[in-house]
């Protein structure tokens, strides 16, 4: 395991940048070196490098999305900019970004723009809080998978808001649907996190990691990974769960109104939404960047290998939700409402009875026992 | 289903652990156009081009080699002005009246060569008016791509589609078959003033002015002021196109069958 | 949330062309809709008055933009009956090859614009890929994709070309299992089902009462095919079941329309196979002159025409895709016809959308419509 953090990597280029300065302007040598100086910019850099790494990652999932749709359909997706269309994203952000940003004469213009606004700082926000390797997190928070869960359940204020405020009624109605959605979804997810938190004995997201070194949770808690991926689709807007934006009959559902550089931020915050629910797939059911113990050592050592091996099981979680939305038909809300409340919640419920039964006897066939550490 | 009896057997889906079944086909879908999609990637590969057409193998399979482009595709015109014969045809054919005669260099001064113009912001490609070309000369090609920028440059004029005729593209070979029965061109010899107007017209030629006997005059008649030849219309050489009785000015010569 | 309405049209996702639905609702409840239709007018009948009988046909490629042949198809027929002409049967043949295979790519069509409105993503391409190998028939023969103008008053444009029929065969034995993959894909779904059953429903005494044809009154356990009740052209010498379902729902005109597809590839095995044995001449010998290759002036108006060819009308009625349509065609004696006038079936279908839409939910409106299959070329023309 490499000893390369988040944090050291920060403090490096933050020191480099400021003994540099320090080299051209030697009368502030001394004050640039000082060493909270230096950690005031650590921490700067180091949200840079979160900005900057989710950002891409959020794009490189639109091509991975349009890839494989692509192919699913027997076409081939994006291709023409760059690489395999790899640039294809930023050609579409550029166009976006220069587009003029229409507000309707009788918007409510504090709710139009604070809406998709607040809507992609909150979904950034989150990449504050996961951990992404050993080491590569923003700090040991007792609470993260809470705190996580917290600030994605976000999301239905600002969409009503700007749903509202655009004075239109297919958005109203997108609206809607999608506060009823989300609300109706957030108890079996939460329950399904429960299930975890219960076998894994914490809510810290990296204890809950390295609970699962002897087997991944996916096994014993099947039910509670199913529950918890239909809840994540709901909570992700997509099909089949994707009836606020539902083309067919609201148009584009609450973003309707919107264009230019708006939509790009609804657009940017729905594709980091989905990073983030492939990302906590990955980190409660799937052993996040850890490998099991059957795996070469030398695919688990190289460096970097545990950044590479989650981003890898994070684009497979995606690529499965890619799967989903290639083959499914939307369903409808009181169709959607009624799964929610009649069949994941008892599923949840089950899953949370399982999860109790498993720290109860600790041991499994064919899984094996949880770990001594945790509680 | 209440069709027992039918040929294509059908085994009837059933949902399968509610999303299996689809699920699995996308799968399979998926792995058959993993290597080579049914796309074609237009600008780079052309459905006409005869390299592609026999070394693509696609997803779809086989079925998809019939996505050549024949040749009796009816795409943009291509017009042999040698061979043109004025005759109009394709003007009067045209269901979008997109098509104007216009003056081609070279010819006699006095009765100047007039050529198809055609207006492709207005043309359907319909393809009467090959059709309708009793020589051949106008036919359409494989040539599907004229976006312009300009308007104007939509008109295509004889010379263009001239043009095009020299480019060497695989022309339709579709031509109609010419009915046996087609009518003639008659004369109302009462009305005829012996003019001249129709053989000075003609765009094959066929017509001849023949001397009629002038009749002796009776007491008290009087003969009508006229030219006293009247025309003669050689069937094999007639293209039926109609330039005759257009521009009669009395009226006198008509369709008919020949007794 | 009070009543309101919403315009769902004329551009919206929902409506596949050019026309307006209306709906009052209350909350996601649907309580009155109200179809309005002629965004899309283009005078087709009027024009038709001022054209050659052949020069119609070009406008009746552009009636439906999905399923030109059956128009042509229909108006041609209508146009032999006011002519007295009689077309010779290997022409019969090649056009119901074309109607046939315009069948299935407009049920094709169909499928790719229905899925969509569920929300189905892939099975969207798959129709369109798949319906792009018939185009890629038609434009073998006819030489256009869409717009074929291939019929003629009379017979057809031209024969075959060399190796069609062998191509042809290819293309039915490739759809013949795509059916069963579109099913696995649709019905094999618990989605599906919950989506499209009990959707929509219209009961067989409410299509009668309607005017509602074609695949909806199939639908609702009527067996009511003009190809068997009323055989045009050949299709009294083809073997062919009518596709039926009792459910009255979405989820019967799916199955209706598939049946049909495979309907299809039934009838044109047959009439492939006929293609290849019995050459013959394509357009009629007794034509009017006008009628043929040249169309230049007639010298003094219908004077010709009236000694030549007797007045006459003629009606025809066709299944299209879509429905039962009608033409009527008044033959005064010029060379353009005196008055055409069509019955759309989509326009029927569509009129009774309060009998069958009040009740269901904002959600089911697309899927409702799409079962519909409407296309608004022809309910307006």
């Amino acid at each position: 395991m490499s000893t390369v953090t988040l944090y050291s990597v920060s403090y490096d280029i933050a020191s480099l940048i400021l003994h540099i300065l320090g080299f051209i302007i030697p009368p502030a040598n001394a004050a640039l070196t000082n060493g909270n100086v230096v950690t005031g910019l650590a921490v700067l850099v180091f949200g840079v490098i979160l900005l900057a790494a989710s950002m891409l990652n959020t794009i490189l999932l639109i091509w991975w999305e349009r890839k494989l749709l692509g192919r699913i359909m027997d076409r081939r997706g994006a291709m023409h900019v760059g690489y395999a269309g790899l640039l294809q994203n930023f050609a579409d952000g550029f166009k976006l970004f220069r587009k003029t940003t229409v507000q309707p004469r009788e918007a409510d213009a504090l709710g139009f723009f604070s809406g998709p606004t607040a809507y992609l700082v909150t979904s950034f926000l989150l990449f504050g809080i996961l951990p992404i390797s050993s080491g590569w997190n923003s700090g040991i928070l007792p609470l993260s998978l809470l705190l996580a869960l917290a600030i994605f359940s976000f999301a239905p204020l600002f969409i009503f808001v700007s749903a509202w405020s655009s004075n239109n009624k297919y958005s109203l109605m997108g609206g809607m649907r999608s506060a009823a959605q989300m609300i109706a979804y957030e108890v079996p997810l939460l329950l399904a996190v429960v299930a975890v938190v219960i076998v894994a004995g914490s809510f810290d997201l990296t204890t809950i990691v390295y609970e699962q070194q002897n087997y991944w949770f996916w096994g014993p808690l099947f039910v509670a990974l199913i529950v918890f991926v239909a809840g994540m689709l709901a909570e992700m807007e997509r099909i089949p769960f994707d009836l606020p934006e539902a083309e067919a009959e609201l148009v584009e559902g609450w973003n309707t109104e919107y264009g230019g550089m708006l939509f790009a931020f609804f657009m940017l915050a729905d594709y980091l939404r989905a990073l983030v629910g492939s990302i906590l797939v990955v980190l409660l059911f799937l052993g996040g960047w850890t490998m099991p113990s059957w795996v070469p050592g030398a695919l688990t050592t190289f460096p970097l290998a545990g950044i590479f091996w989650f981003m890898a099981k994070t684009y497979i979680v995606f690529g499965v939700f890619v799967w989903v939305r290639a083959s499914l038909p939307r369903v409808r809300t009181d169709q959607l409402l009624r799964v929610g409340w009649n069949r994941l919640l008892p599923l949840s419920l089950l899953a949370v009875f399982l999860a109790a039964t498993l720290v109860t006897v600790k041991c499994v066939w064919p899984f094996g026992c949880l770990p001594s550490m945790g509680t | 289903m209440a069709t027992p009896d039918s040929a294509e057997e059908k085994p009837r889906e059933n949902p399968v652990l509610w999303v299996a079944r689809p699920m699995a086909t996308a799968a399979r879908q998926f792995a058959k156009s993993l290597f080579r999609p049914s796309t074609i990637i237009y600008p780079y590969e052309r459905l006409e081009d005869p390299k592609f057409r026999d070394r693509v193998e696609v997803a779809s399979g086989k079925p998809f080699g019939v996505g050549r482009v024949w040749d009796n595709y009816r795409g943009v015109h291509s017009l042999n002005i040698a061979t043109c014969i004025s005759c109009n045809l394709c003007a009067f054919s045209c269901p979008d009246i997109c098509i104007d005669m216009v003056t081609v260099a070279g010819g006699d001064p006095k009765h100047p060569k007039k050529c198809p113009q055609i207006d492709y912001g207005k043309c359907s490609y319909c393809g009467f008016c090959s059709d309708a070309c009793p020589e051949g000369c106008l036919t359409m090609t494989t040539r599907y791509e004229l976006s312009t920028p300009k308007r104007s440059e939509m008109i295509y004029s004889p010379e263009k589609l001239n043009a095009v005729f020299h480019s060497k593209l695989p022309m339709n070979p579709i031509r109609l078959a010419r009915p046996d029965n087609e009518d003639s061109i008659l004369l109302d010899p009462p009305l005829c003033i012996g003019c001249n107007a129709c053989a000075r017209d003609c765009p094959t030629g066929c017509i001849t002015m023949l001397d009629i006997p002038k009749p002796e005059a009776k007491p008290g008649e009087k003969l009508p002021r006229r030219i006293w030849k009247e025309p003669v219309v050689n069937d094999s050489d007639c293209v039926r196109c109609g330039t005759c009785i257009s521009v009669c000015p009395k009226e006198c010569l008509f369709w008919g069958t020949r007794k | 949330m009070s009543e309101m309405w919403i315009n769902m049209g004329p551009q919206h996702p929902m409506t596949h062309g050019l026309w307006n639905l209306r709906v009052r609702l209350d909350g996601e409840l649907i309580k009155d809709v109200d179809p309005e239709v002629g965004y899309l007018h283009r005078g087709i009948e009027k024009i038709s008055e001022d054209r050659h009988y052949n020069e119609v046909i070009t406008l009746m490629d552009r009636c439906c933009y999905v399923a030109g042949f059956a128009w042509e198809h229909l108006y041609t027929i209508a146009a032999e009956r006011a002519l007295h002409i009689t077309p010779p049967e290997r022409a019969e043949y090649l056009r119901v090859l074309s109607d046939e295979f315009q069948r299935i790519a407009s049920h094709l069509m169909w499928y790719a614009a229905f899925v969509q409105d569920i929300g189905l993503m892939s099975p969207f391409l798959y129709g369109m890929r798949d319906r792009d190998l018939i185009l890629d028939l038609y434009q073998s023969y006819t030489g256009a994709r869409m717009t074929y103008e291939y019929f003629r008053v009379g017979g057809v444009r031209s024969d075959l070309p060399p190796g069609f029929t062998d191509q042809a065969r290819k293309v039915l034995d490739w759809l013949t299992p795509r059916f069963n993959e579109y099913d696995q894909l649709c019905l094999g779904s618990d989605i599906f089902h919950k989506r499209c059953d009990n959707l929509g429903v219209l009961k067989a005494n409410d299509c009668v009462a309607h005017g509602v044809t074609g695949p909806m009154i199939r639908s609702a356990g009527l067996k009511r095919d003009l190809r068997k009740d009323r055989p045009y052209s050949v299709y009294r010498q083809l073997d062919f079941d009518v596709a039926l379902a009792d459910s009255a729902d979405v989820t019967g005109r799916y199955l209706v329309r598939m049946e049909e597809m495979r309907q299809s590839v039934r009838i044109l095995r047959q009439v492939v196979d006929w293609l290849d044995h019995h050459p013959g001449p394509v357009i009629a010998e007794e034509l009017p002159r006008w009628l043929g290759a040249p169309y230049a002036p007639v010298g003094k108006e219908g004077y010709l025409l009236k000694r030549h060819y007797p007045k006459g009308v003629g009606f025809s009625a066709v299944e299209e895709p879509h429905g039962e349509a009608q033409a009527y065609v008044v033959n005064e004696g010029g060379e353009h016809p005196y008055r055409v006038k069509f019955r759309s079936p989509v326009f029927a279908n569509i009129s009774a959308a309060r009998q069958y839409m009040v009740g269901y939910r904002v959600a089911d409106i697309p899927p409702i419509m799409g079962s519909v299959d409407v296309c608004v070329g022809e309910v307006d023309r």
